[in-house]
């Protein structure tokens, strides 16, 4: 048996993992392996789960062997290995009704976070190119410090963005003037510019444009980033007619325009390759995978039948790395379809569903 | 797989030809079913609720209430004989559309139609009406002058699914108040009521034009909008946003009878935890949960237990939990769409998150694998639904008063208690859970059969629905006066 290890090791296993070209299915399963038991080992109450399933990391051969945890757990149990620090950055979920407790993610360094991001995110949204100016279309990290989501994007413009990049979002919401100039510069400049954001900024902006009766042919090169769905910030919009929408009001091709799926319970996003058609298929790095369940025996569906969305994400180190998500996926081709969240039963008796119940209770 | 054919509707004055039709298909274990259901343009609409109402004027408002009692006692007779050709397509149909055990299908069905028999429609009328002839013409009253109860020119129901045959209810009661009927499919079961009227229609053929059934997909604001427009009262089951999205549309001087949504619960004291009588309360409890999968207004949600029995709260949750296996052999649940699926494991993960999080939660008894769910909780909980399809929690109490403060406060969704308790605590909770906002206590075991003549969410399933025209004494002395024979 070897030493137990120490969160350095592991630190360093896992960016160094990351920092390679690909992975084989026994180098994926053995720090997959390596990390449950770490996790296993560190996180009491992540533990007291695994043993009620009798899961144990002498048992588990493959990352398909590592039990999922519910990402309510991220709510009610304190999932992390290493003890609480001040110098923690903690990612919270954004919660929907007002008395909803909210998921935290506690990350006691950034810098896998971050390896995993800019290596991921320089190969799926810049494609090649170092540098981009950039828009951003979401509150800074100073506004929102636990928002995984503003990190992630902030850190796309300080690593990818050049100097003139700027976040466009400010306490009065999206400074729509400051960004039809950006934009016009843009247009004129003949240099490709991006645009990142939460899905309902865009419509936002969309809305905004509309009203002025304004619409932009960014220069060949040009891309932009949603991410989020609408989360009743905004109309909601079939994805064709967003997509569509968006490549008209900024002269973006739609395979230009790119979807990145992420959540704050990961640490790892996904994106497709344009949303030409739809849908689109969704894919992560080396250092993620994902299989299609069951909900009720959490057994992998057969090939081409929907089910809910387990990721193993080796960059949550601290965390749990293999999460039970509440999306509805099927497999495709090199990835998954992401074919929205399962909703709550759907009420067709007249015996009370929970949905309804809990909206009565929040009103 | 063999695929079965139906076809949905009763639209009298309609040719097939003149109508568009849309497949609804259904598929189980048992086989695949793909009903045709009617969808009518605005103007077909209206031109039905006008036939209905006229026709119901002419042949309806006609008979007398015997005479209606008898012709639907004739119908249930034959929904009641098990090689009639209607019982057959339901006892055949029903299972695949619904999802339900065939067998569970069969037996809920029978005993749901025997309280559709003609001495319980008399119990039914007579609930409402201690003189049921005030339906038939104008009769005395005690206070001088005369009265009669007109029920509406057109009743529209907008029916729910899940539970089949469950538009009889309604239907029923639209007939016997002689209206003009006309109902919506559910979706998730357009059968039955197709079934039945084109049924009545053969019993009793003037009734054929005196009742209509359609449907459409929800949004459809054409076919809603003429409906509503002809109908003097509506009767809706749903969900709350259903419900109010429907109540926004109509004129404000029609008259609305919403059902919505309900969450049961049953209530067991110590008499009922002894070694005896405790497993035999657990199985009665066990097939209130099984029954239809608890959708149900009526199905039970959480058994309260009283502590101090012979048998312990934990215990009955044992024995409750083995009845379940039992019953999981013998009716097995539906299969669950993704969605239920994902609705019944969060329900599980909660309660089991909540048991590693803090001391004194849920504990949950039977596997991941097992068809039904049940969560212990050794402290009291409010009341809260769960994720239905054999999902039941059983919260443990020191006294049955205290079951009070965990569900007054849901007033607005309450219906049904189920009781195993002594005589005395019969009627001292009744009151408490009556002032509560409880409106139905039945017996454990029975909270999925009400009885006939029950009054729906505390309503009067008949009087709602007429009108009373008095004949004041003053006219009627007037009259007389009047009279060639005056002096």
């Amino acid at each position: 048996m070897n030493a137990p290890d120490r969160s350095q090791d592991i630190v360093a296993a896992v960016l160094a993992f990351i920092a390679q070209d690909g992975c084989t299915d026994p180098t994926f399963d053995a720090l997959a392996v390596r990390l449950f038991g770490y996790q296993y080992e560190n996180n009491t109450a992540y533990r007291r789960f695994c043993q009620r399933r009798g899961a144990t990391p002498r048992n588990a051969k493959r990352w398909n062997d590592i039990p999922a945890v519910p990402i309510d757990a991220f709510k009610e149990l304190s999932l992390r290995s290493q003890p609480s620090a001040p110098t923690d950055r903690v990612f919270m979920t954004s919660g929907t009704t007002r008395s909803e407790v909210r998921g935290r993610h506690h990350h006691p360094t950034l810098a896998v976070y971050d390896s995993s991001m800019t290596r991921n995110f320089g190969r799926r949204f810049m494609r090649g190119r170092d540098k981009l100016p950039m828009a951003t279309l979401f509150p800074d990290e100073t506004v929102m410090p636990n928002s995984s989501l503003a990190h992630y994007l902030a850190l796309a413009a300080s690593e990818f963005g050049t100097p003139d990049s700027r976040c466009f979002v400010g306490p009065t919401g999206l400074d729509s003037e400051a960004l039809c100039a950006a934009l016009a510069h843009a247009e004129r400049s003949a240099q490709p510019y991006a645009l990142l954001g939460a899905s309902y900024s865009f419509v936002h902006l969309m809305d905004d444009l509309r009203q002025r009766g304004r619409s932009f042919r960014l220069p060949p090169g040009s891309r932009v980033l949603d991410t989020g769905g609408y989360k009743g910030q905004s109309r909601e919009l079939p994805l064709a007619t967003f997509y569509e929408q968006l490549s008209a009001t900024l002269g973006v091709p739609r395979s230009q325009c790119i979807n990145m799926y992420g959540m704050t319970e990961l640490s790892t996003q996904f994106y497709d390759d344009g949303n030409a058609s739809l849908p689109s298929v969704k894919s992560g790095p080396h250092w993620i995978r994902s299989r299609i369940v069951d909900p009720l025996s959490g057994r992998e569906v057969p090939a081409g039948e929907r089910g809910i969305l387990v990721h193993c994400d080796l960059a949550n180190f601290n965390s749990v790395t293999t999460i039970l998500t509440e999306d509805v996926g099927v497999a495709s081709d090199g990835g998954f379809l992401l074919l929205g969240r399962a909703e709550g039963a759907q009420a067709r008796g007249c015996s009370l569903a929970v949905e309804e119940f809990i909206r009565a209770a929040a009103a | 797989m063999k695929t079965l054919n139906a076809v949905a509707g009763h639209l009298p004055g309609l040719a097939r030809q003149d109508v568009r039709w849309q497949t609804l298909a259904f598929e189980s274990a048992a086989g695949r079913v793909d009903v045709e259901v009617p969808v009518l343009s605005a103007q077909q609409m209206t031109a039905l609720a006008r036939r209905v109402k006229q026709a119901a004027r002419q042949h309806l408002r006609t008979m007398t209430v015997s005479q209606i009692i008898e012709v639907v006692d004739r119908a249930i007779a034959r929904l009641l004989d098990p090689a009639d050709p209607y019982r057959q397509q339901a006892d055949r149909l029903l299972p695949t559309i619904t999802g339900y055990d065939a067998e569970m299908v069969r037996l809920g069905l029978t005993s749901f139609f025997k309280t559709f028999r003609a001495p319980q429609l008399q119990r039914f009328v007579a609930e409402d009406f201690s003189n049921p002839k005030l339906l038939d013409e104008f009769q005395p009253r005690p206070k001088g002058g005369a009265a009669r109860a007109f029920g509406p020119e057109l009743l529209f129901h907008s029916w729910a699914g899940n539970v089949p045959a469950l538009p009889l209810w309604s239907l029923v009661c639209g007939l016997l108040v002689k209206a003009g009927n006309i109902g919506k499919l559910p979706s998730a079961e357009p059968l039955f009521a197709s079934l039945f009227a084109r049924l009545l229609a053969e019993v009793h053929p003037p009734l054929a034009d005196c009742l209509a059934v359609v449907w459409w997909k929800g949004g459809d604001e054409e076919q809603a909008g003429a409906v509503y427009a002809e109908a003097d009262t509506v009767l809706a089951y749903g969900g709350n946003a259903a419900l109010d999205e429907i109540r926004r549309r109509l004129p404000v001087t029609t008259r609305f009878l919403p059902y919505g949504h309900k969450l049961g619960f049953g209530v067991i004291g110590v008499a009922a935890l002894d070694t005896l009588r405790g497993p035999a309360t657990a199985r009665l409890a066990a097939h209130d949960v099984m029954r239809y999968d608890q959708q149900g207004c009526y199905s039970p949600h959480v058994f309260y237990v009283e502590r101090g029995g012979k048998v312990s709260p934990r215990e009955f949750a044992q024995l409750l939990a083995s009845e379940l296996a039992n019953l999981e052999q013998r009716f097995p649940r539906r299969a669950l769409a993704l969605e239920d699926a994902a609705a019944v494991a969060g329900w599980r993960q909660a309660g089991e998150l909540q048991s590693l999080s803090t001391a004194g939660g849920v504990e949950l008894i039977g596997g991941d694998g097992a068809a039904w769910g049940l969560a212990y909780a050794d402290q009291p909980q409010s009341l809260a639904p769960t994720a239905l399809n054999r999902s039941i929690q059983v919260v443990a109490v020191e006294s049955l008063d205290d079951v009070i403060a965990q569900v007054e406060a849901h007033r607005p969704f309450l219906q049904t208690a189920g009781l195993a308790v002594a005589p005395q605590e019969l009627f001292r909770l009744a009151e408490l859970l009556g002032a509560a906002g409880v409106t139905r206590i039945a017996a454990i075991g029975s909270m999925t059969s009400p009885e006939a003549g029950w009054h729906h969410d505390g309503r009067f399933n008949l009087l709602d629905l007429v009108r009373i025209v008095e004949i004041e004494q003053s006219a009627e002395l007037a009259a007389d006066r009047l009279a060639p024979y005056a002096d």
